[in-house]
C-alpha cells in the first residue's frame, strides 16, 4: 500500500511541475501588453514602461520563471501585478469560497446521486424512466441556465435566498448556508445526473450477479443486500466518476461564481487569465493542481480500499 | 416493505434537510434585513481598482474607492464647480504658472500622522512620478513646495487651467506619508478620508468594507455609519443583485439596465458622459489622402443619421450632436448641433465637389468589444452617403494601432472633460493625444493660447470660436451623447457628477 501511495505521488508531483513549466511559458507568450493592460489606455507609453520596469517584465523570461521557482521554495508566489495583494493571500481568501461550492456538490451529487441511482437500478419500471430521462435531461441543461434560472426564481421573484453575494461561514453560518445553497445545486445537477446514471448502471449489472441471488437465497434483507453487497460492488466506477466530478465542478464553479457574483478561486481565474497577470494564475494553478492531485489520490486510496486488486495493479 | 421504508424514510430526511436550509437561509435573510440598517450604503461597482497607492491611482469608476478613504486637495461640486476640499483657499499668480493653496490644519491620517503642505507636495510629486494612467495630468508641474505646514505652491512650465480640476481627481489624493515605504501601499490605504477599510472583512477585487471614521473633519458629509462595495464584473449578475434588491446604489454597464432597474423600483438617474461618433484623424491626408479635404469630412458629417444612431447603438438613451465639447462647457454651442443634418444626398455632393463623384473607399477598424451588428450599421449608414467602408479587425492592438496613426478615421467612444482646456488638451493640439497624425492648425493654436491663458469672458469667447472652427472643419464626426445611469433605491438619493462615471461619495445619501 505504501509503495502504491508512493507512486501516485511522485507521479503527480512530476504532473505539478509540468503544469507549471508549461503554464509560465504560455502565460508569458500572452503578456507582451500586460503593462499597458495595469495602467490603462490613457497612460503614455512612458508610464507604461515604467510599470513594465517595475513588474520586472523587462527582464528575460528565464530569470523571471527563475525568481519565481525561488519564491515557490519559500512559500512566497508574489503578489498580483494588479492588486498588488500577495498571491497566497488572495488564493487562500477565496479558495475557500470555491472549496464551498465544490465540496457541497460533491456531497449533493453523491447523496442524491446515488439514491437516484440505487430506485433506478432496484426499482426498475416507472421509477428507471423518470431517473432516465431525468438525468439525459439535467445533463443537457447547460449550468449557467441552471444558475440563472434558480437566481430568477428564488433570488429574484420568491427573494428566499440572495441572487447574488458571500458570506464567509465565521461571519454567519445561517447567512453563508444562504449564500451557497443556490450555487451548490446549480453546480450539481448535471454531475448527479451522471452520477445517478453511473450508479444505476453498475448496480443493474451487480444484481444480475450470481453472489446476489445466493445472499437472497440466504435471505438477507434486500436492503441490506442492495446497500452492503451491491453498492459496494458497484461503488468503484461510481467513486471514479465522483473524483473526476470534483474537477469539473471545480472547473463548472467559474461560470456558478460568475452568475452569483461569489468571489471565488474560478472567477479570478479567469480575470487573471485574460488579464495576463502572470502570479496570480501561476499560483492559482499551482493550488488547482495540488487539490485535484490530493482528490486523485483520495480516490485511488478509496477504490484499492474497495477493491484490493487494484493495488497490485 | 422493509425497502420502501427506507426509501421513504430517506426521501424524508432530505426533504427535512432542505426545509432545514431553506429555513437557515429564510432566517439569514431576516438577519440579512436586520443588517440593513440606515447607515449602511451598499453600493455596486462595475470596475475593479488598480491601486490603493495614490500615485498609481485611476479614477472615474475607482473614485468611490479612493474617495472613501483619501481626502483630494480640492473637491467638485456636483456641476464641476471646484470647491475647498484639504484646500481653503487658492490663487493663481498673474503668469498663471504658480498655484498656491492653503491647506488645513486640522487633518489627521488613520495613522495619527498629520497632514501639512510638505505630505501634500511630496504626492504631488509622486503622482507626476508615478504609473497612474493620469500621472500625464501633472506632467507640467516643475516643482511643488512647501513654505510652511499649510502652505502648498505648485508651478507649472506653463499655464495649464485644468490643474484645480486635477487636484479634485486622483492626481489631488493625499495619502499618509507612511505609505510611500510600505510594501503592501497598493491594498493598505492610510489616508485622511470619511471611512478606512475593513481589511479582514474585505475581498479584494470583489467586495469592501469601509467602517466610518469617527474623527474625520467633515463630518456633514458622511452620510452612512459603514459602506459596502461589491464589484460585478457581470452585467446580468448586477442586474440580479439589483433586481434582488440586495443594493442601494450602483452604475450600471448600459443605460438600457434601466429600464428593468425602473421595473423593479430604483430610479434611474440619466446623465451624459461621453460622445460617440467618429475620429477623422487623417486631416492631412497621410493615409486616406481624401481625408485632407474639408469637403470630404464635411460630407462625412452629412451622412450620419444622428438618431437613427442614438435609437440602434444606446436604445434611444443620448442626445444627436456635433460636438465634441459638452454642454457644461463653455465652448458648447447648442445651434452647431444643426450643423450637419442627416443629409445623404449632400453628403454625395461634396463628395464630388472634392473628385470623388463615384464615392469614396475607406478602411477604419472593427473591434470584438462592440457587437459586431453596429459595424454593419455604420457601414450601411456611410454607404447611403457615398463612403465605401471596409472593417478591419483588430484586437487588444487596436489602440496602438489607433493612435500611432494607422487609419484615417475610425468609429470610438470618447469622454466629453469639464472644462474646455482639458477637451483641447486631449484632442486638439498638435501633441493631443487623441491626435495621432499630429495636426497642426493656426487657428486652433492661437485659441487655445488664449484658453489656455485666461479664465474670463475672452477665454470663454474663445473656446466658442474653437468649438465652431472645429465643427466646421470637421475635425471629427460625433454622433451622440449617450447617456449613461445611475440608480438608487427609494431609501437612496443622489446627485450625478458632472464628468465623472459615479456620483461622488459625499452626494449619495439616505432618502429624506
Amino acid at each position: 500500500m505504501l509503495s502504491f501511495l508512493l507512486r501516485r505521488l511522485v507521479a503527480g508531483l512530476l504532473t505539478v511541475v509540468t503544469i507549471c513549466v508549461v503554464g509560465f511559458f504560455l502565460l508569458y507568450a500572452n503578456s507582451s501588453d500586460v503593462a499597458r493592460r495595469i495602467v490603462g489606455d490613457l497612460a503614455s507609453p512612458e508610464i507604461v514602461a515604467r510599470k513594465a520596469e517595475e513588474l520586472g517584465l523587462d527582464r528575460p523570461v528565464v530569470t523571471q520563471f527563475a525568481d519565481w521557482v525561488g519564491g515557490v521554495f519559500t512559500g512566497d508566489l508574489g503578489r498580483s501585478w494588479f492588486s498588488g495583494q500577495p498571491v497566497v493571500a488572495a488564493i487562500s481568501g477565496r479558495l475557500p469560497v470555491t472549496l464551498s461550492l465544490t465540496i457541497g456538490a460533491v456531497l449533493l451529487t453523491a447523496i442524491v446521486g446515488v439514491l437516484l441511482g440505487v430506485a433506478a437500478a432496484s426499482r426498475r419500471g416507472a421509477v428507471d424512466r423518470a431517473v432516465q430521462t431525468s438525468s439525459i435531461v439535467a445533463a443537457a441543461i447547460p449550468g449557467f441556465l441552471v444558475a440563472l434560472i434558480l437566481a430568477l426564481i428564488f433570488g429574484i421573484w420568491l427573494r428566499w435566498l440572495p441572487a447574488t453575494g458571500y458570506v464567509r461561514p465565521e461571519d454567519s453560518l445561517t447567512g453563508w448556508l444562504s449564500t451557497i445553497t443556490l450555487p451548490v445545486i446549480a453546480l450539481s445537477i448535471g454531475a448527479i445526473a451522471s452520477i445517478a446514471q453511473q450508479v444505476r448502471g453498475s448496480m443493474v449489472d451487480a444484481l444480475r450477479l450470481d453472489y446476489v441471488r445466493t445472499l437472497r437465497a440466504h435471505g438477507l434483507p434486500r436492503h441490506r443486500v442492495l446497500y452492503r453487497h451491491v453498492l459496494r460492488n458497484a461503488a468503484g466506477p461510481a467513486l471514479s466518476v465522483l473524483g473526476l466530478q470534483f474537477v469539473v465542478l471545480f472547473g463548472g464553479a467559474v461560470v456558478v461564481e460568475q452568475v452569483f457574483s461569489l468571489p471565488g478561486v474560478g472567477q479570478t481565474a479567469v480575470s487573471a487569465t485574460v488579464g495576463g497577470d502572470i502570479p496570480l494564475v501561476m499560483g492559482i494553478l499551482v493550488a488547482t493542481a495540488i487539490l485535484v492531485l490530493v482528490v486523485n489520490l483520495v480516490v485511488d486510496l478509496l477504490q484499492a480500499w474497495l477493491n484490493p486488486r487494484m493495488r497490485m495493479s | 416493505m422493509m425497502h420502501r421504508f427506507t426509501s421513504t424514510r430517506a426521501a424524508a430526511a432530505i426533504g427535512a434537510a432542505a426545509a432545514l436550509a431553506l429555513s437557515l437561509a429564510g432566517c439569514s435573510g431576516t438577519a440579512g434585513d436586520a443588517e440593513e440598517a440606515p447607515s449602511v450604503l451598499r453600493m455596486g461597482v462595475i470596475t475593479n481598482l488598480t491601486s490603493f497607492a495614490p500615485w498609481e491611482a485611476s479614477w472615474a469608476n475607482q473614485s468611490p474607492y479612493l474617495q472613501a478613504v483619501y481626502d483630494t486637495i480640492l473637491r467638485a461640486d456636483p456641476d464641476g464647480t471646484v470647491v475647498e476640499g484639504l484646500a481653503t483657499e487658492w490663487e493663481w499668480d498673474d503668469s498663471r504658472t504658480v498655484l498656491t493653496l492653503k491647506l488645513r490644519d486640522d487633518v489627521t491620517f488613520s495613522d495619527g500622522e498629520k497632514l501639512t503642505a510638505s505630505v501634500a507636495a511630496d504626492y504631488l510629486v509622486r503622482f507626476r512620478d508615478g504609473t497612474s494612467e493620469n500621472a500625464a495630468y501633472l506632467a507640467g508641474m516643475t516643482s511643488a513646495e512647501a513654505p510652511d505646514e499649510t502652505t502648498l505652491v505648485i508651478t507649472l512650465g506653463a499655464p495649464d487651467p485644468a490643474l484645480p480640476v486635477y487636484l479634485t481627481q486622483n492626481a489631488g489624493l493625499v495619502g499618509s506619508p507612511a505609505m510611500f515605504d510600505a510594501e503592501d501601499a497598493q491594498t493598505t490605504p492610510v489616508g485622511s478620508g470619511p471611512y478606512t477599510l475593513d481589511e479582514d472583512a474585505s475581498v479584494v477585487g470583489s467586495s469592501y468594507v469601509f467602517d466610518v471614521n469617527p474623527d474625520y473633519w467633515d463630518s456633514e458629509n458622511v452620510h452612512y455609519d459603514s459602506i459596502e462595495m461589491s464589484v460585478f464584473g457581470d452585467p446580468t449578475a448586477l442586474m440580479n443583485a439589483v433586481k434582488g434588491g440586495q443594493l442601494d446604489a450602483t452604475n450600471t454597464t448600459n443605460p438600457t439596465q434601466s429600464v428593468e432597474a425602473e421595473a423593479a423600483g430604483y430610479t434611474a438617474h440619466a446623465f451624459e458622459l461621453n460622445w460617440s461618433g467618429f475620429l477623422l484623424f487623417d486631416r492631412t491626408g497621410e493615409v486616406n489622402p481624401a481625408f485632407a479635404d474639408v469637403r470630404v469630412r464635411q460630407a462625412f458629417n452629412y451622412a450620419l443619421d444622428r438618431e437613427g444612431a442614438i435609437e440602434a447603438f444606446d436604445g434611444g438613451m443620448g442626445t444627436a450632436t456635433t460636438q465634441v465639447f459638452g454642454p457644461e462647457s463653455s465652448a458648447y454651442d447648442e445651434a452647431l448641433d444643426e450643423r450637419y443634418p442627416h443629409d445623404p444626398e449632400r453628403s454625395k455632393e461634396l463628395l464630388a465637389e472634392a473628385g470623388y463623384p463615384d464615392g469614396l473607399d475607406i478602411v477604419m477598424p472593427s473591434n470584438n468589444f462592440v457587437p459586431e451588428a453596429n459595424f454593419a450599421i455604420n457601414k450601411e449608414m456611410l454607404a447611403a452617403g457615398g463612403f465605401n467602408v471596409s472593417w478591419e479587425e483588430t484586437g487588444d492592438d487596436l489602440f496602438g494601432r489607433m493612435l500611432s496613426g494607422s487609419w484615417a478615421a475610425a468609429p470610438f467612444l470618447l469622454q466629453t472633460d469639464p472644462t474646455v482646456w482639458q477637451t483641447v488638451q486631449f484632442l486638439l493640439l498638435p501633441d493631443s493625444t487623441w491626435n495621432p497624425f499630429h495636426v497642426e492648425d493656426a487657428t486652433i493654436n492661437e485659441l487655445a493660447g488664449i484658453i489656455r491663458a485666461g479664465d474670463g469672458p475672452e477665454a470663454d469667447a474663445a473656446a466658442q470660436d474653437l468649438n465652431t472652427y472645429v465643427v466646421e472643419q470637421a475635425w471629427f464626426a460625433p454622433t451622440h451623447r449617450p447617456s449613461s445611469v445611475y440608480l438608487t433605491n427609494d431609501a437612496t438619493e443622489v446627485e450625478v457628477q458632472v464628468g465623472n462615471a459615479v456620483p461622488y461619495l459625499w452626494n449619495i445619501r439616505p432618502a429624506k
